[in-house]
């Protein structure tokens, strides 16, 4: 987790906010740090956590917990962190010719010719709903999808990915208090994928905090990596407001990101 | 007359919000809810994108007794089975039965929230066509509020619903901070279209209290609207005023000014000169030079054929 990141969120491992739809995004760059960040940092504040991890295996973000000072095998092996190997899964869906093992029934939307996530949705639900003494142990579930533009790309429609959302919603956010992240990539190069920018901005509406990672118009640089746009929005939670919006620009580090305001990296001043 | 449509002075059966991702338009339907419940109607929310508790947050208890909630936010694929509001439930007889099963002898204004999920689940001519029968009124539904993410579906979908509404609440962004007093919530267009036949537009800056009252701030469309002014030239600063040089003209100076042509104007008697032909003047006379005598087959001139 990145300490300035908390601050500019004004959150920390002890107070994190309950019933929050985040929604990362990004174009031109890679917003997955922002991922890793969410993972360690609510697996330190002691929630239950689920990851979805469609595009990467696990041993990826253990070595990138690792260098946050975080073990997540150790978590796994606790019972806080419960990780979806999307690629070992899809496999095992792919090239079976049998019936489909357990272990990866949640995937089993790939061979269907009309993809539902329902699957996925109850292997969700069944991970983060917990029995009276789990709550207690645990803090609120967090749900981590990373990330939902790969679903987009295995032939899942919009619609498909929409009412998954909505449903982890209801059950994540309004059920069981708990919170969910998830990015969504923004090719501003393919112009005529309606079904991308559907997805975005349906989430948009729907998420009460949106974190736009964008690379810096000006083309790469050595010292400044991209810049971030943070809105928390106005309307969520029931309570009428105005958008507020921050921006950002940051370097991505081997431990960390630093975050500064626009035009004063160490670099230039 | 944003404040006339939420007292339900004016745009009766179909009232549309359209918002977009930039600005939440779900606080102006809340007002409208609020604005009802004062009134002692009873009010039906059919909820799709917000569960109950954050449709409620906001509005005091007094108001909790006569909001009616069905939920469609819950399971509205049923996938969990629990036989809430289902998305397939929905058409125009449905939902007047669901709103008869209450005993409130009142006519009931319903809201709709929101009518972008509905239209990205049901086929958009349903939807209209059963917007269009809750709306034509009649015995338990006063007046169909319904709310509109403009920027998740085609311009023609968008065109489609709006052109049904009998008054459009269109809501935007305001960009910077308009007055010191209250910070707005954004601006809101608003079409309404009467019984006579005559439709009226205006622009205002609105903004939402904590307890869901709409406030105007400020009335904008007098300022959109360019008003011809013929003596626009007298009113405006004379540039030559305030100088220490003298920039203007006395009488005999303006009328040298205009009386002198210009060198290169094309004036009547430049015309005549040129096109009448002068006796001698125009005649051209050539006498080749020795030099000048050029051979194109015999350049140098030294071929004796």
């Amino acid at each position: 987790m990145f300490p300035e990141l908390n601050n500019i969120l004004n959150t920390s491992p002890d107070k994190c906010e309950q019933g929050q739809f985040i929604l990362v995004s990004d174009s031109k760059t890679d917003g997955t740090f922002l991922i890793h960040h969410f993972i360690s940092f609510y697996l330190k504040a002691g929630c239950r956590v689920c990851v979805l991890g469609l595009v990467q295996s696990f041993s990826h973000y253990s070595a990138v917990g690792q260098r946050l000072g975080l073990s997540l095998p150790q978590a796994r092996e606790k019972g806080q962190l419960v990780f979806l190997e999307g690629l070992r899964g899809s496999l095992d869906v792919l090239l079976q010719d049998g019936p489909i093992p357990d272990t990866a029934q949640p995937l089993s939307f790939l061979r269907s010719p009309v993809p539902e996530l329902r699957g996925l949705f109850e292997f969700v639900q069944s991970s983060l709903s917990s029995t009276e003494e789990e709550v207690a142990a645990w803090g609120p579930p967090v749900l981590i999808v990373d990330d939902l533009s790969v679903l987009l790309s295995l032939g899942v429609s919009s619609g498909a990915v929409l009412d998954f959302m909505h449903y982890c919603r209801v059950a994540v956010c309004s059920r069981m208090q708990g919170n969910v992240v998830t990015l969504v990539h923004n090719e501003e190069e393919e112009l005529g994928d309606e079904d991308s920018e559907l997805l975005l901005r349906s989430l948009t509406h729907q998420s009460s905090l949106t974190l736009q990672v964008q690379g810096l118009a000006t083309g790469y640089c050595r010292d400044i990596h991209g810049q971030m746009e943070l809105r928390w929005r106005g309307g969520s939670q029931g309570r009428p407001g105005r958008d507020q919006v921050k921006l950002f620009q940051y370097k991505v580090q081997d431990k960390g990101v630093s975050f500064f305001a626009r035009g004063t990296s160490s670099a230039v001043l | 007359m944003l404040v006339e449509i939420i007292q339900g002075t004016e745009g009766g059966g179909l009232v549309v919000i359209k918002d977009s991702a930039e600005c939440d338009g779900r606080s102006l339907l809340k007002g409208f809810v609020k604005a009802a419940v004062l009134r002692n109607e009873p009010v039906h929310v059919l909820g799709f994108e917000v569960s109950e508790d954050e449709l409620r947050t906001g509005l005091d208890s007094g108001t909790a007794s006569r909001l009616v909630f069905h939920d469609g936010y819950s399971d509205p694929l049923q996938w969990l089975g629990q036989g809430k509001l289902s998305v397939q439930d929905y058409s125009a007889q449905n939902m007047r039965n669901r709103i008869s099963q209450s005993d409130d002898p009142k006519v009931v204004t319903l809201v709709i929230d929101s009518l972008s999920w509905l239209l990205l689940h049901t086929p958009p001519t349903a939807v209209c066509q059963s917007l269009q029968e809750l709306s034509r009124g009649g015995l338990k539904v006063k007046r169909v509020v319904a709310l509109l993410h403009s920027d998740l579906h085609e311009q023609g979908v968008v065109g489609s619903v709006c052109h049904m509404a009998t008054a459009l609440v269109t809501v935007t962004p305001v960009s910077g901070s308009v007055s010191a007093e209250a910070e707005p919530n954004g601006t809101v267009r608003t079409l309404l279209r009467r019984k006579t036949g005559r439709v009226s537009r205006e622009e205002e800056c609105y903004s939402v209290r904590e307890d869901f009252s709409v406030q105007i701030l400020r009335d904008l469309s007098t300022r959109k609207q360019p008003t011809p002014d013929s003596r626009g030239e007298t009113k405006q600063d004379d540039p030559a005023a305030n100088l220490t040089f003298n920039l203007r003209l006395s009488e005999g100076e303006r009328l040298a000014k205009e009386n002198l042509s210009l060198p290169f104007t094309f004036s009547e008697e430049k015309k005549s000169s040129l096109l009448q032909p002068r006796s001698g003047g125009g005649r051209i006379l050539y006498e080749p030079d020795a030099s000048d005598d050029f051979d194109q087959e015999d350049p140098d001139d030294d071929l004796d054929i």
